[in-house]
């Protein structure tokens, strides 16, 4: 419409049918390629490759079963063995059907997806395969006798069928046939139906096998280079078996020179890379080197392996090297004969197997081998880069054919393995065999369809499982869908921080969307198809190496190696299989077989001129696309074939014949760096004419190939923007993303499907300016947004930050007005053979568990009928399970438990249809629909095409909306401060030709990368009589003055998002809680509460709000109370009616009290008494002004009884030790052995030990104190002993105790004058002090003693100086370790803060002397019961 | 309380196995009781089991291992078998 007339004279003066196509053309070409091909192209060919070459080729890789009887021993009886019989059993011939199903009672049918659908059936086709048994005889006398027993068509399992694949009952029908069939005519297909559900498998990127890698290394790593080939044989399900060669890095080694070693599998260490060529059979350095340097002139290359060289000098023969390898790898202690054969199989079996794997590949392996050695030696030398990871042309696409063969042969080898076991069992037993009931029929049918449900990759229990591999088909618009079906993941975690993987990377130029891709962490892992994307499904090598074979190239094995260099080396898949001396035209050649089609169109042909290579790919997985070919700068395809293309109905010539006929020509990643490829077809005309800047005649623009238009990079989403090419290119990714959340018209027959959720427009219009791209898209039959009229403008502030308002009038219209559709399901469960569900009204009297929402919509059938309105947690499909008698005999109140099905809380809507059918197994089964309107509102959420979204802020009716001089009031307002920071000037632009088509009546093109610019917009505008840049006077509708700025008024796209307040909007105040913690659910459809965390908690700190903080978290989420027994701060038994508590574990029922924690702090409680561990909640008194109720929780270990006061325990030692003496001389101890004594009730004497504490020194005090106590007990001990006339019936408990005072890393004692008393009381001020006690108890009778030490801290204020003067006056201080004195009148109100007790500071722990009595009566008890049962 | 997502963390990658530096004696098949002392000096590698002190050596390069030299040992014994 506004692009340049092109030079239409130059074509006037060739004959019209021999003229050059122009751009309109290159779109006819475009349109027979969408034609034929459909968007979905690589997942139907490679799932038709699955089926039509794969499944076969499977079962035949693995089709023998060959089983010997093996004898068991039988005592008595001797072994026949005289006949020899083996047993075979062959799979043959595979057989797929079309999809069935067989219903309950046996009948079977045609199953159409449809019907599987909206059965929740899995779209899927029996396979058949002959089997044949047969079993050998072999009589002693030589004589073979064969028992052949034929199965044929054995049923294998059922395999799901992609849509329309050349299997699927759809292919090949008429759009009108489709339509009967309630099929979309628009949907493509390639997907697959699992029990109802529409599944996609997503390609799934991996690295290309066979290729040879070379990487530099940085300093950590021990290597300086490193290249590395992953061999895979081609198609094998061998695991890969990586080679790779390294070179040492200078400081990482101890000689001179850089070492190159090799690490082969299996082998423990690295072997240097001369040793494997000798191993190999290559001995002579000569001949290794021919290998690897090909010129010897090369000195500098020579020099590099000078190292290697002189490290492998000891080993020079064969076997030597191969001894060598054999002993680093697994045969450890072998003979040498093994480690040889050993290490002879490994180089034949495991090293660089896609070569060959058979006997005497060797020479060929060498080759690979010096070649692998070459090129890294090509990197050290700095003459070539190191290669590239990301490279797309090293990248291979798993799509859902290879998924499938991969899965369906672990499954295969499963079922023949279980074959096999079964026949060995019959074989074994002697029992006849019946292969029918030996096949296990569940065993592929629920591996394909566990994986295709799950997305879970691969079989359970075997290998590594891929989860993701199968996604649930996106339906909200069609867009969204088909760019599902062309997705790309790849496999890389996702928390990873490498950007590398995530870029775009130039090679993925026309292959890879490069606007398509999620934002935040799949960013740029996931990718999307371009539009004419094309992945190879893989074609024999074979026709290609004949070819090779034909046009003499030479083989390895043939040649000396000193032609190498002159000549170019070939590969095949990675495998060097030859030179040639004249690449340029066997490349000529293969080119032009390729374009005739006599090889396949899908071999890739590489000419790496600089490397001297021809490299061949016929592999599976890479990316191509279609390009013109070019010829002397002249395009191959002319109007003629233009003009019997768009007449293909006629003539017949279609895209395929295209290719045939050599116009276009499929090209790989790594062949397009091989190629010059002309952007536009004009650039060709440029340099014909010599007007490319001199590029032509300097040569570097012989064009090989064009581009058939540059607007095909693009994926499916991006296809929808209008001009990309002016926005900023996060704009387009955005709108990427949006165009799936925009609602429209995501299949043609939504009535007849049942999904599960589901938006569709009321009145979806097809854009004003489209993109040429959007007509394969289809995007004019299923749009998704409407034409709005839309001012950029400031009028009330209402649309401020992504806020947009919308005219209330166009919304009464049925603007953007749409339905939703969301479908609830049920079925008859079987519950046992008898216990039925049954789908009925459920009776209130005789139904337990009946929801609170109303019954009252149910028909008689149980089921609301179409046309009810219902709205949230009314019940609309009643159901009912029979509830078992309790065999109790009595009549049981309830005999049925509800199992209806009510609608979501928070919506409403119309029962839009019902669907009563059969299920899978034959049960009743019932979807609905429900549709709901949805008009717009304040909250909902619109967006243009450019990645500008917003929400609307305001609706004012039109009176109150701006109008222009013409009339015209817009329906949308979106502020004009979303444009300059974002850039997007496709919207400008979009909006302004949008004005020029609305005036012209026709479509505007909004291609990129075409001639359009702004100006022949505008000046068309201007023709229409409109501002030329859209701008429009307006008026304001509240004053009808005329505003002041001229507003940017013109029609733009508009899509509505499916993102709506209606489905947003929550508010609870109370509601349900989780059952474990008791804390409100989580989530808007359970109704739950709103998370105050832990940024919210933060902000109401920081304002010190702590009474708010305590209701939102505690009063608000789990309140709770416990009862607590003050004795041993455990919860106890409370009896709130009755008033009656207890504790279980003090068996005590005072002093219990009542503790509010959250539920699921007492929930934490439990769980670490679970665990042994006792969480104590202690209820102290604390002194100097602490909160004497705080509640503090002491976790003490619940460890053996001993450790813990335990009162039968303290009994026993009462009774056994009837005399119980305290050796000291404390006042203030004797004061708290007082209070003991008195609350257990037992008698003590007093005895003195006055020995001389200063002989007894240690620098550790605790260890100072227990050797104190010790010295006291002996020298009591002696004392009671002597009182006794040395008598032996010395018997009782002697408690000894010694404490010091800690302070500031020294030990005080007692002070021993004035000057030293004043120091200690002044010294406490400064730092807190310490005591240090211990308390030992000795068993006078038996020497038997028990000893513990306890601690306490004590933190002073400054003590006055007439109280310190009266201290000193008094003189006890002189008594007191460290002259303390705590409890201390003169004292007391100093001290800040105690940690430990009170008495435990005083010199005697109360706790401790408890606690160490305990164990003594433990002792005691134990000592009678070994006691009584020696006597 | 949101629920955790659990994920299994994928098994650490499996280091290659280190080549052995003590082996099994063949006299007194006691494990890993063989140790190997090389001399890079002299280029004599000797074996010499702790349990049962059965010792060998042999003349070693620069190349050699104790695996070498252990190997060496078996088949030499292997040898006096034979004979």
């Amino acid at each position: 419409m506004y692009g340049i007339e092109d030079e239409q004279e130059e074509q006037l003066t060739l004959s019209r049918e021999e003229a050059e196509i122009d751009e309109n053309d290159a779109w006819a070409v475009i349109s027979a390629y969408f034609e034929e091909k459909g968007l979905v192209r690589q997942q139907l060919d490679s799932f038709n490759d699955f089926i039509n070459s794969s499944l076969q080729e499977i079962v035949d890789e693995n089709k023998l079963i060959s089983i010997k009887p093996q004898s068991q021993h039988i005592p008595g009886q001797s072994v026949d063995d005289e006949v020899e019989k083996t047993h075979e059993v062959e799979f043959q011939q595979i057989y797929l059907s079309k999809p069935i199903f067989t219903e309950g009672d046996g009948e079977t049918a045609v199953l159409f997806p449809k019907e599987a659908r909206l059965r929740n059936l899995t779209y899927a086709a029996p396979l058949f395969v002959d089997i044949e048994r047969r079993e050998k005889t072999v009589h002693p006398d030589g004589n073979e006798e064969v028992e052949v027993t034929p199965y044929p068509k054995i049923f294998l399992g059922e395999v799901p069928i992609m849509l329309r694949s050349d299997y699927c009952n759809l292919s090949a029908r008429s759009e009108r046939d489709l339509c009967d069939l309630g099929e979309c005519p628009y949907d493509q297909g390639g997907y697959f139906v699992i029990n109802g559900s529409e599944k996609v498998l997503i390609a799934q990127e991996r690295m290309a096998n066979n290729h040879v890698y070379v990487f530099r290394k940085s300093q950590p790593s021990k290597y300086s280079y490193v290249g590395e080939c992953r061999s895979v044989v081609e198609g094998s399900t061998r695991t890969v078996s990586t080679m790779q060669v390294k070179m040492l890095s200078r400081a990482g080694q101890k000689g001179a020179g850089q070492c190159i070693r090799a690490s082969i599998p299996y082998v423990r260490a690295d072997i240097p890379i001369l040793i494997i060529f000798r191993a190999l059979g290559f001995v002579a350095d000569k001949d290794i080197l021919e290998h690897i340097v090909y010129d010897f002139g090369d000195t500098a290359m020579m020099e590099m392996l000078r190292p290697s060289i002189e490290e492998a000098f000891p080993i020079q023969s064969q076997e030597v090297a191969l001894d060598y390898i054999g002993k680093r790898g697994s045969t450890i202690g072998a003979t040498k004969d093994t480690r040889i054969q050993y290490a002879r199989e490994l180089l034949q079996k495991e090293l660089l197997p896609h070569i060959g794997m058979e006997e005497f590949c060797e020479t060929k392996k060498a080759y690979f081998f010096g070649y692998v050695i070459h090129r890294l030696l090509l990197v050290a030398l700095g003459r070539r880069e190191e290669d590239d990871r990301d490279h797309y042309g090293n990248k291979r696409l798993d799509l859902g054919g290879p998924l499938l063969a991969n899965l369906f042969r672990q499954l295969f080898r499963k079922l023949s393995k279980d074959v096999r076991g079964y026949v060995q069992k019959c074989v074994d037993k002697g029992r006849e065999i019946n292969l029918t009931s030996a096949i296990s029929k569940e065993t592929i049918t629920r591996g394909l369809r566990y994986s295709l449900a799950t997305g879970n990759w691969g079989v359970v229990g075997a290998g590594e499982i891929r989860p993701g591999v199968s996604q649930v088909l996106n339906r909200l618009t069609y867009a969204s869908t088909l760019s599902h079906l062309r997705r790309i993941n790849s496999p890389i975690g996702r928390e990873g921080k490498i950007a590398k993987p995530r870029q775009l990377h130039n090679s993925q130029w026309g292959m890879i969307c490069p606007a398509e891709t999620p934002e935040g962490q799949a960013c740029g892992l996931v990718k999307n198809l371009a539009l004419m994307t094309y992945i190879s499904v893989g074609c024999a090598s074979n026709p290609v190496l004949d070819f090779l074979q034909e046009w003499s190239t030479e083989d390895l094995e043939e040649i000396s190696p000193s032609v190498i260099p002159k000549a170019t080396k070939i590969f095949v898949n990675g495998v060097w299989v030859g030179i040639h001396r004249n690449p340029q035209t066997l490349v000529e050649t293969l080119r032009t077989m390729r374009r005739q089609v006599d090889v396949s169109t899908e071999v890739g042909v590489v000419h790496d001129i600089r490397l001297q290579e021809l490299r061949l790919y016929t592999d599976y997985g890479r990316c191509c696309r279609p390009l013109f070919i070019v010829e002397d700068q002249e395009i191959k395809v002319k109007k003629r074939d233009i003009i019997a293309l768009q007449d293909r109905e006629e003539t017949g010539f279609t895209w395929q014949s295209m290719i045939e006929a050599g116009y276009i020509e499929y090209v790989d990643v790594e062949e397009e760096e091989t190629t010059m490829i002309a952007m536009f077809i004009n650039d060709l005309r440029l340099a014909r004419a010599g007007e490319d800047g001199g590029r032509s005649i300097s040569n570097i623009a012989l064009y090989t190939h064009c581009e058939i238009h540059p607007a095909m990079i693009l994926g499916v989403c991006a296809s929808i923007v209008p001009f990309p090419d002016h926005n900023q290119s996060p704009r387009n990714t955005y709108q990427s993303a949006m165009g799936k959340q925009a609602m429209g018209m995501y299949v043609t027959n939504y009535q007849v499907r049942m999904d599960t959720q589901g938006y569709v427009l009321y009145y979806p219009q097809k854009p004003l300016v489209t993109t040429r791209n959007m007509e394969y898209l289809h995007f004019r039959e299923l749009p998704a947004g409407i034409n709005t009229i839309v001012a950029i403008a400031c009028y009330s502030g209402y649309n401020q930050e992504d806020s947009t308002m919308m005219n209330q009038s166009s919304i009464d219209r049925g603007i953007f007005r749409s339905i939703f559709y969301r479908s609830y399901k049920t079925e008859e469960k079987k519950q046992g053979s008898l216990v039925q569900e049954a789908i009925e009204r459920p009776n209130r009297e005789i139904t337990a568990g009946t929801r609170h929402g109303t019954y009252d919509k149910l028909d008689d059938d149980g089921i609301a009928p179409p046309g009810t309105r219902v709205s949230g947690d009314d019940i609309v499909i009643g159901k009912t399970s029979p509830i078992p008698d309790d065999g109790s005999g009595m009549p049981q109140r309830y005999t049925k438990k509800d199992a209806s099905t009510a609608l979501r809380h928070s919506e409403s809507g119309m029962i839009d249809s019902v669907l009563v059918t059969t299920g899978n197994d034959g049960q009743k089964f019932v979807k609905m629909r429900v549709r709901s309107v949805r008009i717009p509102q304040v909250g909902d959420k619109f967006a243009s095409r450019h990645g500008q979204k917003g929400t609307i802020g305001i609706t004012y009716t039109q009176e109150d909306m701006p109008f222009s001089g013409e009339g015209i009031c817009p329906d949308l307002i979106i502020n004009p401060h979303a444009i300059p920071s974002r850039m997007t000037i496709g919207h400008m632009v979009e909006a302004l030709m949008s004005k020029v088509a609305a005036c012209m009546g026709k479509e505007g093109d909004a291609t990129p990368f075409t001639s359009v610019t702004v100006d022949n917009i505008s000046a068309a505008l201007h023709r229409c009589g409109y501002q030329s840049r859209g701008w429009e006077v307006m008026y304001n509708g509240y004053t009808g003055r005329q505003l002041q700025a001229q507003i940017f008024l013109n029609p733009t796209y508009y899509q509505r998002l499916k993102h709506m307040v209606d489905d947003k909007i929550h508010s609870r105040g109370r509601g349900p809680v989780q059952i474990l913690t008791r804390q409100p659910v989580e989530g808007r459809a359970r109704d739950g509460g709103l998370r105050f965390g832990e940024m919210e908690r933060d902000c109401i700190i920081s304002h010190g709000a702590a009474a708010f903080l305590k209701e939102r978290l505690y009063d608000q989420s789990d309140a709770y109370r416990v009862h607590v027994c003050s004795t041993c701060g455990l919860v106890a038994v409370a009896n709130l009616k009755k008033n009656q508590f207890y504790c279980t574990a003090c068996k005590n029922t005072t002093g219990i009290v009542q503790v509010f924690i959250p539920y699921a702090c007492k929930l934490l409680f439990q769980e670490l008494m679970a665990m042994c561990i006792a969480p104590r909640m202690v209820r102290g008194q604390r002194r100097g002004g602490m909160a004497a109720a705080a509640v503090a929780v002491a976790a003490a270990a619940a460890g053996p009884p001993a450790d813990t006061v335990d009162p039968q325990l303290l009994q026993h030692a009462l009774q056994h030790y009837p005399r119980i003496i305290l050796g000291t001389g404390s006042s203030s101890r004797k004061g708290i052995m007082d209070e003991l004594a008195a609350e257990h009730g037992f008698a003590y004497e007093i005895a003195k030990a006055d020995i001389d504490e200063k002989a007894i020194r240690h620098e550790d005090a605790r260890h100072l104190v227990l050797r104190l106590a010790h010295a006291k007990a002996a020298a009591i001990a002696a004392k009671l002993e002597a009182a006794q006339d040395g008598g032996p019936g010395c018997s009782g408990l002697l408690i000894t105790c010694d404490q010091v005072v800690l302070h500031e890393g020294n030990i005080l004692e007692k002070p021993e004058d004035e000057a030293q008393a004043r120091a200690y009381i002044a010294g406490y001020a400064r730092a807190p002090a310490k005591t240090v006690g211990s308390v030992m108890l000795t068993d006078l009778a038996t020497g038997r003693s028990w000893e513990g030490v306890d601690e306490a801290e004590i933190h002073f204020s400054p003590i006055p100086q007439d109280s310190v003067d009266a201290l000193i006056a008094e003189g006890e201080v002189f008594w007191c370790a460290g002259g303390l004195m705590v409890e201390h009148d003169l004292v007391q109100p100093h001290v800040t803060r105690m940690l430990g007790s009170l008495d435990s500071v005083m010199g005697l722990d109360k706790a401790l002397v408890l606690r160490l009595l305990c164990a003594a009566g433990g002792a005691a008890a134990a000592a009678e019961r070994g006691g009584g049962g020696g006597a | 309380m949101g629920k955790r997502k659990s994920s299994a963390k994928a098994p650490p990658k499996k280091q290659r196995p280190k080549l052995e530096t003590t082996f099994a004696c063949p006299f007194c098949n006691a494990d890993k009781s063989v140790g190997c002392e090389m001399d890079r000096e002299k280029n004599v590698g000797a074996v010499r089991c702790t349990q049962c002190k059965a010792a060998w050596s042999t003349k070693i390069h620069q190349l050699s291992e104790p695996i070498d030299v252990y190997s060496e040992w078996i088949d030499a014994c292997e040898a006096e078998n034979a004979s």
